[in-house]
């Protein structure tokens, strides 16, 4: 019994903690040696930097956009607030990737398989990420997606199985949090809160129980959602700011809503069969057929999802779609009960798939480009006028903005001319528009202003180019004071 | 059945005197042989001089630097409530360990037979509750236990006619008795359970409130769970639970609140192998090591948290038995916030005691369990006291939003503030529903979603608690039970 104990606290530790930090440790050395700087959390870095400045934009940032969500910028807060910038970065991947293979194990755990299936789930993700060779599957906000999209699934196939407490728990906890990673989650989040007391109604003794399964599954999402837009409606006066963006981001809006709900279809023939399983059986539990065909439908789902954002044009979310399927994949593969070869070679073929997958991109120098965009702009602005100021829009001004010591640009997440004028009355204001390509145009000033890359708006003048920024102008009159010193300078 | 064995005897001039086995018993022994374990002295001087200096040290602070002050005091409550929030999570998952309760089936319990069980102790504090005496005696007949084995005392308090009528006028079985207790300061529970336990004659013993009702088979249970646990463990822990849930809101939230604590939070206090505030009956004792522990602290209101904390300094462990005890939930408002009051007095006065020496409760408790110390003690209540203050805010900031409290939150520790306000009240309304799903009451889970109502009321109690702390240190609050019939 003692070396029972033993054992498991052996493996327990080899699996959770051991395993899961060499492997981190790994792919963090690969991650540098691979694209030299390694900059895992480009967003959420920017936003960081204003939430410990404690300013309105900051604040903002961390819950206007369900695109740069709040999930991966709480996360990398402490390591932002607490290491300097070099170190900040890797600490968190680190991290990240430490939890995804913690997760691994906990999805393989529960089926009850130890230490050999459970590595070799944590290699073949380690190895995905590798062969992906794209910068955005190392993100933490990625990581972070796959590690809570693992324990969603991995819950809900166990919830299932067998009908413990722990597992509906532990698969609403999950949803909740992955709401919190962005929109290209949420769909899925919601499917899941939705399957956890559907799936409970086959056995008579769960589908009594449905309004406890309801309230345990549902609530965490729904007072995840219903926090974030009562935040929205405190700090930016709309409830669903958050949401706003995909009105410009999809022409077909009311095609495109139904659309997000069409990928819980695939879960359909995986639940009927989880019905009929559990009212044939004397205690609730549709057992691990059911648990595994659940797992595979739910890869399946992200699948279709990444399609369907991809019919709508928003094509940056395939690569967390894409990594997240093929974790479950890989998991469901682990889990399975055949020969140890066999899993392996299963194992093998995802992996080398895997590898046509993503789109591959190489080292991309971000950090020369900004230092070079905002050398221009503050040139520009200074030989023009002594009292200038350069608001930089959006999450990518942010992330522009990362490591700016300067006084003269400020960040700006939400674009009120009006405002502007009458906070910073006698400046000369400048605003710095990012160009609406892939993820950029989520950003709020273009779902408030079209056309303001192309054509400007109200009182803006275009005055140049910088990279693929472009800057204008703030028409204002002078003020009295300005006028006097003009006259003065000029007598 | 015969009429009960009472321990006394008539004095000559007529009144009833305790007997002089009885009045031999010192009742205070702990606060008399160690009275730096005893809450006789609520308040140490060198507690006073600390908390005076950090009272001056404070209010220097708020006239030199008032914003700082509640920048730095803000982010130290934030930190707070991150910490407790994150140590739910941990409890509440180690509560699904195997090893955070003891249970045994029907069968193991039959497997057991025949055996020869040992004598179990059975200690029934009661005070002017003659009502209750009957379904309690009945309670225990129905024990499934040899009634040979039973050792009951019924310790009734020497001015209490009504009840020791009650009790002379009831047939019972030859093993149970009544103890009374003479009249002397202060009048507690915990000095009853002391002289009860110094007559106590079972290798086990247990206390049963006057309106409890135990499963039949807790004894035997709790008999097998100390045989199959390690010998340092001395103490286990039957689960409590409410018989009239059903009656009002009050005992709604009540059995919420209770179901997370004794089904979720206790066991996973106990698979992390922590100190636990024993919850005020059905825990089962060895009863030489807590006589050699000198009892229940007769000045501490909450005697059972004391003596848990006490437990766990002597190096000994408590374990969660899976059986259940019934009781009868407070529903009236007036007798909750003084049943509460009397609890969160407890709970403070157990914090001072134990920290008259802080480094030396460090050294014999660990630092794990200093933690889970402070976070179960300390903590409780002082969130309960700065509660109300952040809900003010959280509601000025809400509805008017002015500058200044957003002044109050720099940026960490306004980032640390959602994620409490995006979990952490939550993660606490969450745990009670779990509680009620998992005690199969799902129809008090919807009104589990109104518990911050609930955090209301004990944080009106805990600051009365507080208020009370200093000026009636010993004023035992008593609960009023039969208010409601049984559901």
């Amino acid at each position: 019994m003692e070396d029972n104990r033993n054992q498991y606290r052996i493996i327990r530790m080899l699996t959770g903690g051991v395993t899961p930090a060499l492997l981190a440790a790994a792919l963090l050395g690969y991650a540098l040696n691979r694209f030299g700087q390694l900059d895992p959390a480009a967003q959420a870095a920017g936003i960081c930097r204003e939430l410990i400045a404690g300013t309105t934009e900051g604040r903002q940032a961390l819950f206007g956009s369900c695109w740069a969500a709040p999930l991966p910028v709480l996360f990398y807060l402490p390591f932002s607030w607490l290491l300097p910038e070099p170190l900040a970065g890797p600490a968190a991947f680190w991290l990240s990737w430490f939890f995804v293979f913690w997760s691994v194990r906990e999805s393989v755990k529960s089926a009850g398989h130890y230490l050999f299936r459970i590595i070799m789930a944590q290699i073949a993700i380690a190895a995905v990420a590798v062969l992906a060779l794209n910068q955005e599957v190392l993100q933490i906000d990625t990581a972070l997606t796959v590690g809570l999209l693992l324990l969603c699934a991995s819950s809900l196939s166990d919830w299932v199985a067998c009908r413990r407490l722990r597992d509906v728990v532990s698969s609403a906890a999950a949803c909740a949090f992955l709401a919190l990673c962005g929109f290209s989650v949420l769909g899925v989040a919601c499917i899941s809160a939705v399957l956890l007391p559907i799936a409970a109604a086959g056995h008579r003794e769960t589908r009594r129980r449905f309004q406890a399964w309801l309230l345990l599954g549902w609530l965490p999402l729904v007072y995840m959602l219903g926090v974030w837009m009562l935040l929205n409606r405190l700090i930016l006066g709309d409830a669903l700011f958050f949401l706003r963006s995909l009105r410009f981001l999809v022409s077909e809006t009311r095609l495109f809503m139904p659309s997000l709900a069409l990928p819980a279809a695939v879960m359909l023939p995986a639940l009927a069969l989880t019905w009929r399983l559990d009212s044939r059986a004397e205690k609730p539990g549709a057992g691990v057929v059911a648990a595994s065909a659940t797992l595979l439908s739910f890869a399946l789902m992200l699948i279709v999802y990444s399609k369907v954002f991809a019919w709508f044009g928003i094509s940056w979310a395939d690569t967390a779609l894409y990594a997240c399927a093929l974790s479950v994949m890989i998991v469901t593969v682990a889990r399975l009960r055949q020969p140890l070869y066999r899993s392996c070679l299963s194992l093998v073929i995802i992996v080398w798939l895997s590898g046509t997958w993503f789109k591959r991109d190489e080292q991309t120098g971000d950090d020369d480009v900004r230092v070079k965009v905002i050398g221009e702009v503050e040139t520009y602005v200074q030989a023009r006028t002594p009292y200038g100021r350069v608001f930089a829009l959006g999450y990518t001004g942010l992330d522009l903005l990362r490591g700016y010591e300067g006084s003269l640009m400020v960040p700006n997440l939400d674009l009120h001319i009006g405002s502007l004028r009458m906070d910073y009355k006698g400046q000369d204001l400048y605003v710095l528009i990012p160009n609406p390509e892939d993820r950029v145009r989520s950003e709020s000033v273009f779902w408030k202003y079209p056309d303001i890359y192309d054509l400007g708006a109200d009182r803006l003048l275009y005055a140049g180019t910088f990279g693929t920024w472009r800057l204008f102008q703030v028409v204002s009159a002078p003020t009295q004071e300005q006028l006097d010193e003009w006259r003065r300078l000029r007598n | 059945m015969t009429n009960p064995t009472i321990l006394q005897e008539k004095h000559p001039n007529g009144s009833s005197v305790p007997l002089a086995s009885v009045s031999s018993i010192d009742p205070l022994e702990l606060a008399n042989k160690r009275p730096d374990w005893s809450a006789s002295q609520p308040v140490t001087a060198a507690q006073k001089k600390t908390v005076l200096l950090l009272c001056i040290a404070l209010l220097l602070a708020v006239v030199l630097a008032p914003l700082k002050t509640a920048c730095l005091f803000i982010a130290l409550c934030t930190l707070f409530y991150t910490t407790s929030t994150l140590y739910k999570f941990a409890v509440i998952r180690a509560s699904i360990s195997p090893s955070a309760i003891l249970s045994f089936s029907e069968q193991q319990i039959a497997d057991q037979e025949p055996r020869e069980w040992p004598v179990f102790s059975i200690l029934v504090p009661m005070y002017k509750e003659p009502e209750t005496l009957s379904q309690m005696v009945n309670a225990l007949s129905e024990l499934d236990y040899p009634n040979d084995k039973k050792d009951v005392q019924f310790l009734l308090e020497e001015d209490d006619a009504l009840t020791l009528d009650a009790a002379q006028a009831m047939a019972m079985p030859a093993s149970f008795r009544v103890t009374v207790i003479p009249q002397s300061f202060p009048r507690t529970k915990p000095k009853a359970c002391n002289i009860g336990l110094s007559l106590a004659k079972g290798e086990y013993l247990v206390i049963y409130d006057a309106e409890d009702l135990p499963e039949k088979d807790q004894l035997k249970k709790a008999v097998m769970a100390f045989e199959v646990s390690a010998p340092d463990v001395v103490c286990v822990q039957s689960r409590l639970n409410y018989y009239n849930s059903g009656h009002n809101i009050i005992t709604r939230w009540f059995t919420a609140e209770y179901s997370a604590w004794f089904d979720l939070q206790l066991p996973g206090l106990a698979a992390l192998g922590a100190v636990i505030p024993l919850g005020g009956t059905s825990n089962h004792f060895k009863t030489r090591i807590l006589q050699a522990l000198m009892g229940w602290d007769a000045y501490n209101v909450t005697e059972d948290c004391d003596l848990g904390v006490r437990l766990g300094r002597a190096g000994y462990r408590t374990r969660m038995l899976e059986t259940t005890t019934w009781e009868e939930a407070c529903c009236d408002l007036r007798f909750w916030i003084r049943q509460r009051t009397r609890w969160q007095k407890g709970y403070i006065q157990t914090w001072f005691v134990h920290m008259r020496r802080p480094l030396k409760l460090l050294k014999e408790l660990g630092v794990v369990n200093f933690f889970h110390y402070q976070m179960l003690i300390g903590g409780v209540t002082f969130s309960v006291l700065i509660n109300p203050f952040f809900w003010a805010m959280a509601l000025v900031w809400f509805i008017f939003r002015p500058a200044g409290v957003a002044a109050l939150f720099p940026g960490p520790v306004f980032a640390a503030g959602a994620f409490c306000l995006f979990l952490g009240n939550f993660v606490f309304v969450y745990i009670n529903l779990l509680g009620c799903c998992k005690r199969k009451k799902d129809s008090l889970m919807w009104w589990s979603l109104l518990t911050p109502v609930y955090w209301v009321m004990m944080s009106y109690s805990g600051w009365r608690a507080f208020i009370q702390f200093f000026r009636d240190p010993f004023v035992w609050e008593k609960t009023q039970h039969g208010l409601s019939g049984k559901a």
